[in-house]
């Protein structure tokens, strides 16, 4: 098991690394990019998330089996997503008759 | 001296399978959090101007601290990792306990954050109070933080109890008997640390420029 094993020094420089990400995130916020904020924000959340798993929780160094159960995760979250947007992007929605039209017109698909 | 069951071949054996159930486990939670990420992306899709008005109320300062707590929480949980395997029963204990302190550190800030929502009137169910031509979205919004933190809060309560649970056992079993158990808690950890570093952005730092 002990080939399994990171140095300690290496889990401290991913830590750090984590804190300026997080630093990073932080301050791309208050500066306007437009849509860009957003992806920004996710394409850091997502190096973030791949640090931990490959270092934290040594993904890097699992078996077939272990990687296979971790891919399975991502797959079926990405079908959700999929299947759903979907439906949610390319179907017209139409107000419900009792709703008033104040609360329809907050709904952009209901304009 | 080995430590492994019957069925088991060798320790390590005992450990791989200890960890594939609990990747398994945690791929059954991805799906938990699923469909309340994509109610948030669906949201932010029909109600943006309305997300990004709600996310402003929410308090970045502790929503900050609080991923720097769990960041480093997580480092000590891979410390813990790193020295029971390594069989330093003392410094397992000691990271074990560092990772579960950090972990109430982030409990009690999201508790204060808690009430001052509480007093803003941005929880939803109990006299909620947005602008009116955002009302409706803003709702949505604090629907979706409240489950989201509060699910999160609940998985790290198991978590910290899970740490405390064994650094207690580690005063009278050794680290090698309990490698398995401190290291798939770490797995559990780290994962529940995953989570936060997606909600931070998307519930903290919609259009914070506005």
């Amino acid at each position: 098991m002990n080939a399994r094993q990171d140095p300690v020094s290496r889990l401290v420089w991913i830590w750090l690394t984590l804190l300026v990400l997080l630093a990073v995130t932080t301050a791309s916020a208050y500066v306007d990019l437009g849509a860009g904020n957003s992806i920004a924000n996710l394409i850091i959340a997502a190096a973030k998330a791949a640090l931990i798993a490959l270092f934290f929780m040594h993904l890097r160094r699992s078996d077939a089996t272990v990687r296979v159960a971790a891919g399975a995760a991502l797959l079926f979250l990405f079908f959700l997503a999929f299947l759903t947007f979907g439906d949610y992007l390319t179907r017209p929605m139409h107000p419900a008759p009792w709703r008033s039209p104040q609360e329809s017109t907050l709904n952009p698909h209901a304009v | 001296m080995s430590s492994h069951a019957a069925h088991f071949e060798s320790d390590s054996h005992r450990h791989e399978t200890a960890e594939l159930g609990m990747w398994v486990f945690l791929a059954t939670e991805l799906m938990f959090f699923g469909p309340l990420l994509l109610g948030y992306a669906v949201g932010r899709e029909m109600y943006g101007q309305a997300f990004a008005a709600a996310s402003r109320h929410t308090d970045v300062v502790i929503g900050t601290i609080n991923t720097a707590v769990l960041l480093t929480s997580s480092l000590f949980m891979a410390l813990a990792a790193a020295a029971v395997r390594s069989d330093r029963t003392r410094m397992t204990m000691r990271c074990l306990l560092l990772t579960a302190a950090l972990g109430v550190v982030f409990l009690v800030l999201k508790g204060f954050e808690y009430l001052s929502e509480w007093q803003e009137h941005l929880v939803p169910w109990a006299d909620f109070r947005f602008e009116p031509r955002l009302r409706q979205g803003a709702g949505y919004f604090y629907y979706l933080y409240f489950a989201m933190t509060g699910l999160h809060a609940l998985h790290l309560t198991i978590g910290i109890v899970a740490s405390i649970v064994f650094a207690l056992r580690l005063r009278v079993n050794s680290a090698r008997a309990l490698a398995s158990q401190v290291g798939v808690t770490g797995l559990y950890w780290h994962f529940v640390d995953m989570i936060w570093v997606f909600l931070y952005p998307i519930l903290y730092l919609v259009e914070r420029h506005g």
